[in-house]
C-alpha cells in the first residue's frame, strides 16, 4: 500500500465518519459541567463521615480502598516483572561500575552540579515526605509522595554519578520497603475483619478535620501505599539503569 | 473556559503534535516530557492538583529516565553473549 493509497483512504474514512463524530460532538456537556452525582456526594458528606479534608484521598483509602489494594498488587506485579525480566537476561551480580561507550567518556560531574543535585535531592525528598504525611488534609497522597521521594533518588544519580547512586541504593533494602508497604495495606484489611467489621472497615478513631492525624485507619494505608511506591519506583529505576553499567565485575 | 485553560490546551496540542513529529527517539523522549509537563499544569489549571503531582512525577521524570535508559542499554549493545559479535563496548 503506497502512502499516497493510505492517505486516500484515511480522508474517505474521515469524511464517512463526520456525521457521527459532529452529531456526538453536538450533543456534548458544555465545557466544564458535570451530570454525574457521585462527586457531589463525596463532597458532600466525606467531611462529616471520615473527617478528612482531602476528598480523592477518601475515596481511594476509604470509600473505594479495596480498589486501592488491587491497584497496589498490580503495582508490586509490575515491578516484580520488570525485575524478572532484567535479570533474567542479566544475571544476578550487581556491579558500581558505568558502562562506558566508545567516545563518550564519563566526565566527573562538576562541583556546581553536585551542589545544585544536594541541594535539591533534600528538598524533594522533605517535599515527597510532606506531600505522602498530608494526604487526608492537603491534595497529595502516597502514591504521589512515593514518586517524589523516588525521583529524589534520582538527583542523587544526577550529583553522584552512577557509582556513588550505585553503592547508596540497594536492592534488598528497596524490596523490603516494597513489600512491606503492600502488606501492610493488606493488614489493615484483615485487621479490620479481626475487629469484627468488613474487609478495610476503618476501625481506628477518625480524628478532628483538618488535623494532620485525622482519618483514622486511612492513616496507615495511605502509609503503606507510600512505602510500596517509593520502593517500587525506585526498585524500577535500579534495574533499568543497572542495564547500563559496565559488563564485568568491579574489580576491587 | 478562561484565557489560560486557552493557552494551556493549545500547548497541550503543540507538545502532542510535536512528541508525533519528532523522528529521533532521544528527541521524541524530551518532547514526551514537555508535553507531561505542559499536561501537568493543564490539570492544574482544571483544579485537579492530585493528578498533576502524578503527571508531573511519572511523566516528566520518571518517564523519560526509563525511555533514555533503554536507549542507553541498546546503544551499548551487550546481547551478544553466546554469539560473540564485536559489540562496542567489547575490546
Amino acid at each position: 500500500m503506497t502512502p499516497r493509497l493510505r492517505l486516500i483512504i484515511f480522508l474517505l474514512a474521515c469524511i464517512g465518519l463526520m456525521p457521527a463524530f459532529a452529531h456526538v460532538a453536538m450533543r456534548m456537556p458544555s465545557f466544564g459541567a458535570h451530570p454525574l452525582p457521585y462527586g457531589e456526594t463525596i463532597n458532600a458528606v466525606a467531611t462529616k463521615e471520615r473527617h478528612v479534608t482531602n476528598m480523592v484521598s477518601a475515596v481511594n483509602f476509604d470509600y473505594r480502598g479495596f480498589d486501592t489494594l488491587g491497584e497496589e498488587f498490580m503495582l508490586l506485579c509490575a515491578v516484580t516483572g520488570i525485575t524478572v525480566l532484567l535479570r533474567g537476561t542479566r544475571g544476578e551480580q550487581t556491579s558500581a561500575r558505568p558502562g562506558v561507550l566508545e567516545g563518550r567518556p564519563i566526565r566527573p560531574r562538576s562541583e556546581a552540579v553536585m551542589l545544585i543535585c544536594r541541594i535539591f535531592g533534600t528538598l524533594t525528598l522533605m517535599f515527597g515526605i510532606y506531600v505522602a504525611l498530608h494526604a487526608m488534609t492537603t491534595p497529595g497522597g502516597g502514591f504521589q509522595g512515593g514518586v517524589i521521594i523516588a525521583s529524589a533518588t534520582l538527583m542523587i544519580f544526577m550529583g553522584e554519578t552512577y557509582r556513588g547512586w550505585r553503592r547508596l541504593m540497594h536492592s534488598e533494602i528497596l524490596d523490603a520497603i516494597e513489600g512491606g508497604g503492600a502488606t501492610l495495606y493488606a493488614l489493615c484489611g484483615f485487621a479490620s475483619m479481626v475487629a469484627g467489621k468488613p474487609f478495610l472497615y476503618n476501625i481506628l478513631p477518625l480524628g478532628t478535620p483538618r488535623d494532620l492525624f485525622s482519618g483514622g485507619l486511612m492513616l496507615i494505608e495511605n502509609a503503606g501505599v507510600a512505602c510500596a511506591v517509593a520502593g517500587g519506583f525506585a526498585v524500577t529505576f535500579l534495574e533499568f539503569l543497572e542495564e547500563t553499567r559496565a559488563e564485568k565485575e568491579d574489580p576491587e | 473556559m478562561n484565557a489560560l485553560l486557552t493557552v494551556l490546551l493549545l500547548m497541550t496540542a503543540l507538545t502532542g503534535s510535536g512528541v508525533a513529529l519528532t523522528r529521533t527517539p532521544r528527541r521524541q523522549v524530551m518532547a514526551m516530557a514537555a508535553n507531561g509537563l505542559v499536561l501537568a499544569l493543564l490539570f492544574m489549571a482544571l483544579q485537579a492538583p492530585d493528578v498533576a503531582f502524578s503527571e508531573l512525577t511519572v511523566g516528566t521524570a520518571a518517564l523519560p529516565l526509563l525511555f533514555l535508559v533503554i536507549l542507553a542499554s541498546i546503544r551499548m549493545d551487550r546481547s551478544p553473549r553466546d554469539g560473540d559479535k564485536q559489540g562496542p563496548d567489547k575490546p
